[in-house]
């Protein structure tokens, strides 16, 4: 198993854009990594430079501790699979299979086995003589991992791997993917834009913009507490609530009402930006006896999500949403209170969009 | 009914009526211009297919006297095989070149950011539509009799090489043109994926590559071949003796020496020399589409 | 798939939609790598080179040499053949003060608007626009004889319309009873006309066709639905949206037909100089009277006409690209 290190690793292309910057990581031996951003943000780019399809401009990348920043893309031992799965038309589903091994000088009868054990393994025993234009896409990408796990890298990289499938396909697809990985067992680093995506397969993630790392953690780190307002609005299916707010000692006063801000964020007061998701968002429909002051309005809009239900509360010249279970559901026009469960409530520094912290008052 | 009523109730009917006297005329019109224009292509066309079979051809066209003599004369015309073969030496080797060059030039062209890329394939599309063959005769005549024939009779007047090399130049640039969009539609993650499997740059060119682009050559190979298949100007003023002229220019001696032309054998010799265009084109029509196929954006 | 041009002697113009260079280098969106197959540079140019070298040597070279051949009094034979002298501008004098120069240009002007401008243009979006009438037999048949025109070799069809135009019992002619009208003798100049008309239309329909249907269906029934007549819908809605595709046709056949041969092999330029338009011209003056000197400055014309017509053209395409 292979540990990937990369140390300052800054890509410019030749029109002078940058798209790493300075970018320092470690993934873990055996772990499924995902980078996550919106489009342009350079994960894709970083898949790249670590196949050596992009060279960097500086920084090393490290594999195992071996330093392959210069070395050519067949000679790293990773296995790609790309978003369009660049199978061959030309070759049948096991000639496809069996090309690396081919490229390698083994001899054909080892490949062709090679090629039909791992074909079995993935279950395309019955397509191995079609060309690729007879198979549907979910067969497809079947047939781009058959042939990615045929070679036996020491690492995959795969270049959103679900992208091209539809919805539902889609679904099947991830858990497919997320057992071999874990039967398997070889490090693989994954792009996507897609953050559900990201959040359901991957143990680590790193949340990207810009050529940087925004933030780096366990899907639920970067959904429950995440590092900045960029990555608040990019993670969850439903955007985290982000609100102008003010810090007055242990108290925040938000959308007209106050809620106990959390614990040493800010010394004294200061204007801030109060960050709460929809799920970690209770609705009152009377004032709360433990929360006087709490932030009050009325139900404007109702969204089913099918077992719960996002309801917009207007209250005081903000909108905020909450997450309620379908029984939950209050009458639209009816007055709400809204308080946060308890440690969900997070506070952003208004002008570098950062997590404050919160502090012991002990430390 | 008051009688104002149905004076107004004629009038639409006739109206209506009127309505619809115009609208059949303009479709019985609209069918003629078709007719008309469809017979002004036809005309002359038809000649091409009655003549050849006909024992005693005129001028004009008419319902043949069915012979194939016609064609066993041909066969023993002295000229006429040898410059149907003189034609697809010609064609065949200027498309070799053509197909060569252009595949190397457009696929690196593609794939590889060479700097001034850009400019380079302006000043080809430029040069590609300015220097015909009208505006370049003069200098191309003197550089092959004058120049190539004091190098080499290879490169002078009256050789094959020499006008393949000629024609080479002139398609080359719209080829690699072509040829790079063609390759251009092929997503590059082909390579990169033979690339990170290890392979080299020549086996992915091997193995990826040209079978990938195999199409697009067939269609610059049939596009050269046709286009000196069917060139008169090069060949007319390059080539002066007959035995190395190829069809399109003895064609023309069939027909302007003195006295009358030989119809049997000049109708026949025309069908010979235009059927295989006709196929390529139906080649070509059939397995890509002749049209632009969108190829042109609004 | 890019239309083979067929047209003898006329440049080969790739007629792709992608013909801008400058749009086809980098579209917007991620910047890509300089090399995608680990080819690199050295190898990518050594790709290049040999098509470089003969369009360098065949296409590059004769244009450029077309400014000294020009400046020079060269000759076919004789003693300016053996040493030519630089005449400098002579030439150019000769030539805008030749009646012959401006014979010659009357005609190409006649031959190119009549026969391309007005002629494969209006034939061509006419037979494109009401095609679309017809069955789809029918039509398949119709543009199957215009293509055929187009695509056979042009000596052929060159001896097809002699026979069509002849004295002697040519079809139209006989059509006509037998009046005995030397066609290409009374009338040389329309007989060329009406032939490139004939030989040229497919292309200007072909694009004409394909232009039509970018136009949005929508739009059409949206017209029909507004009860507007054939002519206003063509005004109203076709042609704001073909209006680029017009101009470039119209540029592109314009080149063309500016440089087409093929009238030489039906008059030769004749009777007399009747049809001496500028191909034929220059080649009479080159080759037949061996006025080398004397025609490279002709060809120095002609070229930078095609470099005017050729950069409307480019200009055109970018502009259209870009829109």
């Amino acid at each position: 198993m292979t540990r990937i290190r990369l140390t300052g690793l800054t890509k410019v292309f030749d029109g002078g854009v940058t798209a790493l910057d300075r970018l320092d990581l470690t993934v873990e031996p055996g772990e499924f990594f995902a980078l996550l951003g919106p489009s342009g943000c350079g994960k894709t780019t970083l898949l790249r430079t670590m196949a050596g399809l992009e060279q960097a401009t500086s920084g090393t990348i490290r594999f195992a501790e071996r330093d392959v920043t210069r070395v050519a893309p067949g000679d790293r031992d990773v296995a790609m699979v790309f978003q369009d799965y660049a199978l061959f038309p030309h070759m049948t589903v096991v000639d496809n299979i069996s090309y690396p091994l081919k490229v390698k000088g083994r001899a054909k009868p080892e490949r062709t086995a090679r090629a039909e054990e791992v074909g079995r393994q993935l279950g395309l025993e019955a397509l191995t003589a079609r060309r690729p234009s007879a198979l549907s896409g979910g067969q497809q990408q079947r047939v781009a991992l058959a042939r990615a796990v045929a070679c036996r890298p020491a690492l995959f990289l795969f270049d959103e791997p679900l992208s091209n499938l539809d919805a539902r396909l889609r679904l099947e697809a991830r858990g497919f993917l997320k057992r071999l990985q874990r039967e398997l067992g070889v490090t693989t680093v994954f792009v996507t834009h897609d953050q559900a995506e990201a959040l359901a397969l991957a143990d680590r993630i790193a949340v990207m913009e810009s050529g940087r790392v925004r933030q780096l953690g366990t899907p639920r780190e970067v959904f429950a507490r995440p590092a900045d307002t960029f990555v608040a609005n990019f993670i969850g299916s439903t955007p985290m609530n982000l609100v102008p707010a003010e810090v007055e000692g242990d108290r925040l006063r938000v959308a007209g009402g106050v809620f106990a801000a959390p614990q040493g964020v800010v010394a004294g007061s200061a204007k801030v930006t109060a960050g709460i998701r929809p799920e970690y968002l209770r609705l009152h429909d009377a004032e709360p006896t433990d929360a006087p002051d709490a932030p009050t309005g009325t139900v404007s809009i109702l969204e089913n999500l099918g077992a719960t239900t996002l309801v917009t509360v207007d209250c005081g010249g903000e909108s905020l949403s909450a997450v309620v279970p379908e029984d939950a559901e209050p009458a639209p026009g009816s007055r709400v209170w809204l308080t946060p469960q308890p440690g969900r409530l997070l506070v952003y520094d208004n002008d570098s969009g950062e997590l404050l912290p919160r502090r012991d008052p002990a430390g | 009914m008051s009688p104002k009523r149905s004076t107004a109730a004629a009038d639409i009917g006739e109206a209506a009526a009127r309505k619809t006297a115009v609208a059949l005329a303009r479709r019985v019109g609209f069918y003629a211009v078709t007719c008309l224009i469809s017979v002004f292509f036809a005309l002359p066309l038809l000649w091409l297919v009655t003549a050849p079979f006909d024992a005693s051809p005129a001028y004009a066209i008419e319902f043949p006297e069915p012979t194939l003599r016609n064609f066993e004369t041909i066969l023993s015309n002295p000229y006429a095989l040898p410059s149907l073969l003189n034609s697809l030496i010609l064609a065949v080797g200027t498309a070799l070149f053509v197909v060569t060059g252009a595949a190397l030039a457009a696929y690196a062209l593609s794939r590889v950011r060479i700097p001034g890329r850009d400019a380079l394939l302006y000043v080809l599309l430029l040069l590609s539509s300015v220097v015909t063959g009208t505006a370049a005769m003069v200098p191309l005549f003197l550089m092959v009799s004058e120049v190539g024939g004091a190098i080499h009779p290879v490169l002078g007047v009256d050789s094959h090489f020499s006008v393949t090399l000629v024609m080479t130049g002139g398609l080359l640039p719209a080829a690699i043109f072509m040829l790079k969009d063609f390759v251009d539609s092929i997503p590059p993650s082909y390579e990169e994926s033979a690339r990170v499997f290890g392979a080299s740059p020549f086996r992915v060119l091997k193995d990826v590559v040209v079978p990938l682009i195999t199409p697009g050559l067939a269609t610059i190979a049939v596009w050269s071949i046709v286009n000196v298949w069917g060139n008169f100007l090069v060949p007319f003023i390059l080539l002066r003796d007959a035995d190395k002229q190829p069809a399109a220019v003895l064609i023309r001696t069939l027909y302007t020496e003195a006295g009358q032309p030989n119809l049997a054998l000049l109708a026949t010799f025309s069908l010979l020399y235009s059927l295989p265009v006709v196929a390529m084109y139906l080649f070509v029509s059939k397995k890509y589409g002749f049209r632009f196929h969108g190829g042109i954006k609004s | 798939m890019p239309v083979p041009s067929r047209r003898d002697d006329a440049p080969a113009t790739a007629v792709t939609g992608h013909a801008d260079p400058g749009e086809a280098a980098f579209s917007a969106g991620a910047p890509r790598a300089v090399d995608s197959v680990g080819l690199g540079r050295a190898r990518a140019l050594l790709f290049v080179a040999p098509a470089l070298l003969l369009i360098g040597v065949f296409l590059l070279f004769p244009a450029l040499w077309t400014l000294y051949i020009g400046a020079t009094n060269f000759e076919r034979t004789g003693p300016n053949h053996v040493n030519p002298q630089v005449t400098w501008f002579d030439n150019y004098v000769d030539v805008l003060t030749d009646p012959s120069f401006y014979n010659s240009l009357w005609l190409t002007l006649l031959f190119v608007l009549f026969s391309a401008v007005i002629g494969q243009n209006g034939l061509g979006f006419w037979l494109a626009w009401s095609t679309r009438r017809l069955h789809r037999r029918v039509r398949r048949v119709v543009e199957s004889l215009v293509l055929l025109a187009w695509i056979l070799p042009s000596s052929v069809v060159a001896f097809l319309w002699i026979a069509m135009l002849d004295q002697r019992g040519g079809t139209l002619d006989a059509l006509l009873g037998n009046p005995g009208t030397a066609w290409l003798v009374e009338y040389p100049m329309v007989a060329i006309i009406v032939f490139n008309t004939w030989r040229g239309t497919a292309f200007s329909m072909m694009l004409y066709s394909a232009a039509l249907s970018s136009v949005p269906p929508s739009q059409l029934e949206t017209a029909r639905l507004a009860g507007a007549t054939g002519g206003q819908t063509l005004r109203d809605v076709v042609f704001p949206h073909i209006r680029g595709h017009v101009l470039t046709n119209t540029l592109l056949i314009t080149l063309w037909t500016f440089n087409d041969f093929g009238p030489f092999l039906i008059t030769g330029g004749g009777p007399g100089d009747d049809t001496e338009i500028a191909a034929v011209y220059l080649y009479n003056t080159a080759i037949r009277d061996g006025d080398l000197g004397y025609s490279g400055a002709i060809s120095l014309l002609i070229l930078v006409a095609n470099v005017v017509l050729a950069l409307a053209y480019l200009r055109m395409l970018r502009r259209r690209d870009s829109s």
